[in-house]
């Protein structure tokens, strides 16, 4: 009985394991017309935003624990007006980070926040 | 007897309260009784020209006598105006009827078209002969709604603390340096200067105001000091702005006012709403700092590194890969090729560079690289939003320096010091880990970007580090008002950038294909980007420094002396050498000016030839393991 008992345990183990490494990544939300090579275009545009979200923005806004993303559904209003502020030139106050990035990092950011999935 | 006491003590704290809430309205109402007034002369204006006859003369003087009222009463709100809206405040006094992208976001959008409007325009419009009622009507409706804007809360109620007013002033000094001395909004040059003195005191009024509503964070006393003494020098000055010593204006005037304010605006912890504001460096105390204003970064995919001995790191690579022709398809060219380090990085031998073939030439003529840090949208044309995306550009552009993004990469790896260092680099740079060409590039940038750093003895002399002499500061006093140079390229770097410095500007000039005008330059310049009429033939107004050193001049390399340059704008650009010019920016007057003047003018433009250090090359360039490669030379061979 027992080695069946074991062999059942570490079997919804790896079905558990599995689960957790095969969770998919972030999803996006990219609109249908957007062809492939595009689309693959964002994927990596958001990745490495997320990347650079997690880094610099998470301290404040949101958190990423086990694969879990706590990032504020912030509102595409507020999405374009902080790309606004971010590229003028920004408060060095309250974003010192975000005064510091490239054009090309904000953009990053930006982009991985506007198509960010959201569970309704 | 505590029965009176307390009602001795409640008069008198509402008597306080009532007397600091005048206090305070008294700024604020200030700020509407001149709106008031100028919304009283518009409607007026309207009126005057409704009733008129275009085609009696009487009636255009009338007109023209009812403008200038409007705009005497528009000089004592400018100081807001133009702060809080700048977008309304193109309607109201528009430069142009039509302009493209001198919006903000310009450089992440497609451009803007801004029809322009208000009494500028109309005075402008007065003077054609074909001059219809209704496009008159046109503009001042126009201004009329443009303004209705200013009485909404959200910008009233900014007048409610101090935060505003020392941005305001800050853009208004800055705007004394750049545009309110050189016509750059008054076609009736004899008006400058009286217009000047107008809103000098206007002003001052302003202050006092705020000074009385604000005391906590008045102007310190000297401010106002040397504000009294800037309008006593302006008021002793002769009223012909060609005559005007703009030069003293802004060196013993303007630019300590603007140190001043800076000063407030740290001490008092101005907080700012408007996005305009944060384009700008509170801590640079001069205007001719370079670090006033920046617009393109520099450190590219690096941005994020603060570690010096790492960017020193990045920075010797960068010089690595600006002389190494690795970078290019056949080996043979570098950065340097053309942008020639000890040249001022560019090219003086050329008219414009050769081709990647080595047989033809290019289009347009190297730019120099100093300085291009300060301009929103790089190229002549400003294909460009970024530096690094301008070097990508040229990297792989197929007659330029014809190289393949992967063969590239893999050619830099095979260099043990460049394989090592980006390796090292790419740590800094989580959201990119593989090697790319965003890294070379930014690498290069980052390089070049220092030797925009120097300043040049106008601005030492600005800076009361030195002085200039006769010659050099009479040539400003003509850039700055004759020779109408300073309405296109604005101080502190005299290129297309004006305060609050977010926008480049782009002018058609009519230069010709040759030195002889026969006729046009084909080059469609930003027409080629931006699709529309007012854009055919239009380049980006370039930076004057170091023009002593960066012939040959315009964008395609026809000139080469600054006594040609100047003698075209003196012509009245390409309409004045009877070109056909259908949509020329620069006035085709001619500017009349004198051989001293010109003499003057050129001595001064040497003035901004900054005094920079050059490095020299470096001694060899990286071994690769591609023994092939290793034959290739510092600098490339052509």
């Amino acid at each position: 009985m027992k080695p069946i008992l074991t062999i059942l345990v570490l079997f919804l183990c790896a079905i558990l394991f599995y689960q957790c490494v095969s969770q998919k990544k972030t999803e996006y939300e990219i609109p249908s017309h957007v062809t492939k090579e595009n689309r693959e275009l964002f994927i990596e545009k958001c990745e490495k935003g997320k990347i650079l979200y997690k880094l610099h923005c998470s301290g404040c806004h949101g958190i990423f624990t086990k694969g879990k993303d706590g990032v504020p559904n912030f509102t595409q209003k507020q999405i374009d007006s902080y790309h606004a502020a971010a590229l003028i030139g920004i408060d060095p106050r309250n974003h010192a980070v975000a005064k510091k990035m490239s054009s090309d990092q904000i953009d990053q950011i930006i982009t991985f926040l506007r198509l960010r999935k959201i569970d309704k | 007897m505590k029965f009176f006491l307390v009602i001795l003590i409640f008069s008198a704290t509402v008597f306080c309260l009532s007397f600091s809430l005048r206090q305070k309205k008294e700024y604020k109402s200030l700020y509407e009784s001149a709106l008031n007034e100028f919304k009283q002369q518009q409607n007026d204006l309207r009126k005057v020209i409704k009733q008129a006859d275009l085609s009696n003369q009487n009636d255009k003087e009338k007109i023209k006598e009812k403008i200038k009222t409007s705009r005497s009463k528009l000089k004592a709100i400018d100081f807001w105006l133009r702060y809080f809206e700048p977008l309304a405040y193109k309607k109201i006094n528009g430069p142009l009827p039509v302009e493209w992208e001198t919006e903000v976001f310009e450089k992440y959008e497609p451009p803007y078209r801004r029809q322009g409007g208000g009494i500028t325009l109309a005075e402008l419009a007065l003077e054609e002969e074909t001059v219809q009622k209704d496009s008159l009507l046109a503009l001042i409706d126009t201004s009329v709604v443009a303004l209705q804007a200013f009485e909404a809360d959200s910008i009233t109620t900014q007048l409610d603390t101090y935060h505003h007013f020392f941005l305001a002033n800050r853009l208004y000094l800055l705007n004394l340096a750049t545009i309110y001395t050189t016509g750059f909004e008054c076609p009736d040059t004899s008006n400058i200067i009286p217009e000047l003195r107008l809103m000098l005191s206007s002003v001052k009024k302003i202050y006092e105001d705020f000074d009385g509503t604000f005391p906590q964070t008045a102007l310190s006393k000297e401010y106002l000091d040397l504000y009294d003494k800037f309008m006593a020098f302006v008021n002793n000055q002769l009223p012909d702005f060609s005559l005007f010593d703009h030069f003293s204006f802004i060196k013993d005037f303007v630019n300590p006012l603007f140190r001043l304010n800076q000063q407030f605006i740290n001490s008092y912890g101005v907080r700012t709403i408007s996005l305009m504001d944060f384009s700008l460096e509170n801590n640079a105390y001069s205007i001719f700092d370079k670090a006033l204003y920046s617009p393109q970064n520099t450190k590219g995919i690096f941005s994020l590194v603060d570690d010096e001995n790492v960017l020193a790191e990045i920075k010797k690579i960068g010089k690595l890969l600006f002389y190494d022709p690795i970078l290019s398809g056949n080996n043979k060219r570098s950065c340097a090729s053309c942008h020639k380090p000890t040249e001022y990085f560019t090219d003086t031998t050329l008219v414009t560079a050769f081709q990647f073939d080595d047989q033809q030439h290019l289009s347009r003529n190297t730019p120099t690289l100093l300085n291009s840090v300060f301009n929103h949208l790089v190229m002549y044309d400003g294909k460009h939003i970024s530096l690094q995306g301008q070097a990508k550009d040229v990297i792989q552009n197929p007659v330029e320096m014809n190289s393949h993004e992967n063969e590239l990469i893999k050619k830099v790896l095979s260099c043990k010091e460049y394989k090592d260092a980006f390796k090292k680099f790419a740590q800094y740079t989580p959201e990119e880990k593989a090697i790319s060409l965003t890294h070379i590039v930014s690498a290069i940038t980052y390089y070049y970007a220092d030797f925009s750093n120097y300043y040049s003895p106008f601005d030492n002399a600005m800076n009361n580090k030195s002085s200039l002499n006769l010659a050099e500061k009479n040539g400003f006093n003509i850039f700055m008002s004759k020779a109408q140079c300073g309405t296109c390229h604005f101080l502190p770097q005299f290129n297309g950038v004006k305060p609050p410095y977010v926008g480049s500007e782009f002018e058609v000039i009519g230069v010709p294909e040759d030195s002889s005008y026969k006729k046009l330059s084909p080059d469609k310049g930003r027409y080629a980007v931006n699709p529309a009429k007012e854009m055919m033939n239009a380049f980006r107004t370039g930076t004057v420094r170091n023009a002593g050193y960066t012939k040959p001049y315009m964008h395609n390399g026809v000139f080469q002396t600054l006594e040609q340059v100047v003698d075209l704008y003196d012509a009245g650009g390409g309409v004045g050498k009877k070109l056909k010019v259908d949509n020329q920016t620069l006035s085709t007057d001619s500017l009349k000016l004198t051989k001293d003047e010109k003499i003057n003018l050129i001595a001064f433009i040497h003035s901004l030839d900054e005094n920079i250090i050059f490095e020299p090359p470096p001694p060899a360039l990286p071994i690769s393991s591609n023994k092939e490669l290793n034959n290739r030379k510092v600098g490339g061979e052509y």
